[in-house]
């Protein structure tokens, strides 16, 4: 079933065949055919623009429900950071993890302090890796997914090191199965999510053979409990662990504000990295260490599955890392010795899936090549999408691939129409 | 070569033109990945294609890049109307840089453009006059 292979799910009684989500597709996989949106999975990277822009709510993510959980003996919470950004002023990173131990979760553990750790074993791993420079994050699964698919060359860019989410749903599960004296197959971990990607990066991991997570709750699903269970709470334990560099890795630049190596670049936003890793393939970034790619706009406060808006999210995730300061509260000892058991280390190699050729015979796909410039210099190059492709040049790729009919372009049928009357 | 199984695309380099500098050379990158190029030539024909590109932007009025592909073989040529280069021998020593300083804040002028695309390339030929302009020729075997 390829469909369960992605993050969203189209939902065709709502679709009115509108052209709005294929237009912002970065990688051009969506289709109106007779009236409905399809997407060709292969070429989807999951990263939400669709979902984002669909104004007829046919799109959904596929996230897992709260009520998912009830099968799992013992729960476990991983808050991505973001959480901290979604409430009012007033409402500290502590008490939004006392409030998911209120409204169920048996345990709920600080992501955002192992985003410190790992901040640490990232610049280890700067200190001693060999090139190709620049390294890129993993932390955002559909970067991963974009390089795997149209920028295979850069696999051996990427980090070798396990995302915080990872590592720490690993860690607390073995703590939770020791502690209660359960099977570990008994615990349920969920991260709780602000964008639908990392719903893939669970069920369909690279990196690794299966993720340690069950499952990521969208923020926006779990808000209104939440909001409930901050009302009145009785504050009376220490949850969160974090400094300001922990809690910094829900914005855009944050990965890197806690490593002391200055070469460094943050870059968020679907084009922005698209036309970074553009650069980086030409040679252009080689003199950068290291560069932290995130798709949504300022990072990952900026996902669609967040409730606050992105600027507000970004004010509050400023005051807290103010507040709470940018000195690691990690021991470097530790994580050196963790380090080195390799606790972060990635378990499997990053495999690349390239986009299929337009023909597996070379000759074959230099010859459609050819016929894709033909056709597209009969088309008008308006790029208006009523065919049901995103712009003139998809649309001759599609009748060269037999996908499609130039007759679909509504110009050239006018003038069809036209020049017989 | 039979005409038929040779695809040829020509691309316009506009000196000094910085905000479309690299396009023409990633829209080939792109074609190769449609044609399944292998990903290691693919790396080796981007750089030096930008690298070349590069070149006519900062250094020429006006050039044309062309990529030609056949089943065998990637052919990029480049002409272009410039300054030309005197000393070719010279240009081709890595680290020999003729960039101007606001060249070099923009990150090029390492000097190592021209050597940069013989090491990338399987055959690469450059001829220059000075005062009219440069050709150079890269060839990639498939």
């Amino acid at each position: 079933m390829q469909e369960q292979r992605h993050s969203i799910r189209f939902i065709e009684e709502k679709c009115i065949g509108c052209v709005t989500c294929l237009r912002a597709c970065p990688t051009k996989a969506i289709r109106v055919i007779n009236g409905k949106a399809r997407v060709s999975y292969e070429k989807c990277i999951d990263c939400g623009e669709c979902f984002r822009v669909c104004p007829h709510d046919a799109i959904a993510s596929e996230t897992t429900s709260y009520t998912d959980l009830e099968k799992f003996e013992c729960t476990i919470a991983l808050p991505s950071p973001v959480l901290y950004s979604q409430f009012g002023h007033d409402i500290l990173p502590n008490q939004i993890l006392l409030a998911l131990k209120k409204i169920g979760f048996d345990y709920v553990f600080d992501e955002a302090w192992d985003c410190e750790l790992t901040t640490d074993a990232l610049q280890e791993y700067l200190d001693v890796t060999e090139g190709p420079f620049p390294k890129i994050s993993l932390t955002c699964p559909v970067v991963v997914r974009l390089i795997a698919t149209l920028y295979p060359n850069l696999i051996k860019n990427l980090v070798k090191l396990d995302v915080p989410r990872e590592s720490a749903a690993k860690k607390f599960r073995q703590k939770a199965a020791a502690s209660r004296g359960i099977s570990s197959e008994k615990i349920g971990v969920v991260h709780l999510t602000p964008c639908p990607a990392k719903i893939i990066s669970i069920n369909h991991p690279v990196g690794t053979d299966k993720s340690h997570l069950d499952g990521a709750i969208a923020i926006s699903d779990i808000y209104g409990r939440l909001l409930e269970a901050l009302k009145d709470l009785e504050e009376d334990v220490i949850l969160q662990l974090s400094s300001g560099v922990g809690i910094a890795w829900s914005i855009s630049g944050g990965e890197i504000m806690g490593i002391r190596q200055e070469n460094c670049l943050a870059v968020s936003g679907v084009q922005d990295v698209i036309q970074v890793l553009n650069d980086v393939e030409a040679g252009k970034m080689n003199d950068i260490l290291f560069l932290e790619l995130l798709i949504c706009p300022d990072g990952c406060i900026g996902g669609s599955l967040t409730v606050e808006n992105r600027h507000q999210a970004r004010r509050k995730v400023r005051r807290l890392i103010k507040m709470f300061g940018e000195h690691t509260r990690v021991s470097r000892e530790m994580v050196l010795r963790l380090y080195k058991e390799g606790y972060f280390d990635l378990q499997k190699e990053i495999l690349p899936t390239p986009l299929k050729p337009l023909d597996l015979d070379r000759a074959k796909a230099i010859k459609k090549a050819k016929q894709r410039e033909e056709i597209l210099k009969r088309l008008p190059g308006k790029n208006c999408s009523a065919c049901g492709a995103p712009d003139c040049r998809t649309l001759a790729e599609d009748v060269v691939l037999g996908q499609a009919a130039i007759d679909d372009c509504v110009f050239l049928s006018l003038k069809k129409i036209n020049n017989t009357t | 070569m039979d005409e038929d199984k040779k695809f040829v695309q020509e691309y316009e380099i506009r000196g000094w033109d910085f905000t479309r500098a690299g396009e023409a050379s990633c829209e080939i990158k792109n074609l190769l990945k449609d044609i399944g190029v292998p990903q290691d030539i693919i790396r080796r024909v981007a750089i030096a294609a930008y690298e070349a590109e590069m070149n006519v932007v900062m250094y020429a009025q006006k050039g044309k890049m062309r990529c030609q592909i056949d089943p065998e073989r990637i052919k990029i040529v480049l002409e272009d109307e410039g300054p030309g280069i005197d000393n070719i021998e010279r240009a081709m020593r890595d680290g020999f840089s003729t960039a101007t300083p606001e060249m070099r804040e923009m990150g090029f002028g390492a000097g190592m453009g021209l050597p940069n695309m013989k090491r990338n390339s399987d055959k690469f030929y450059i001829v220059s006059d000075v005062g009219r302009g440069t050709k150079l020729e890269m060839l990639f075997e498939l």
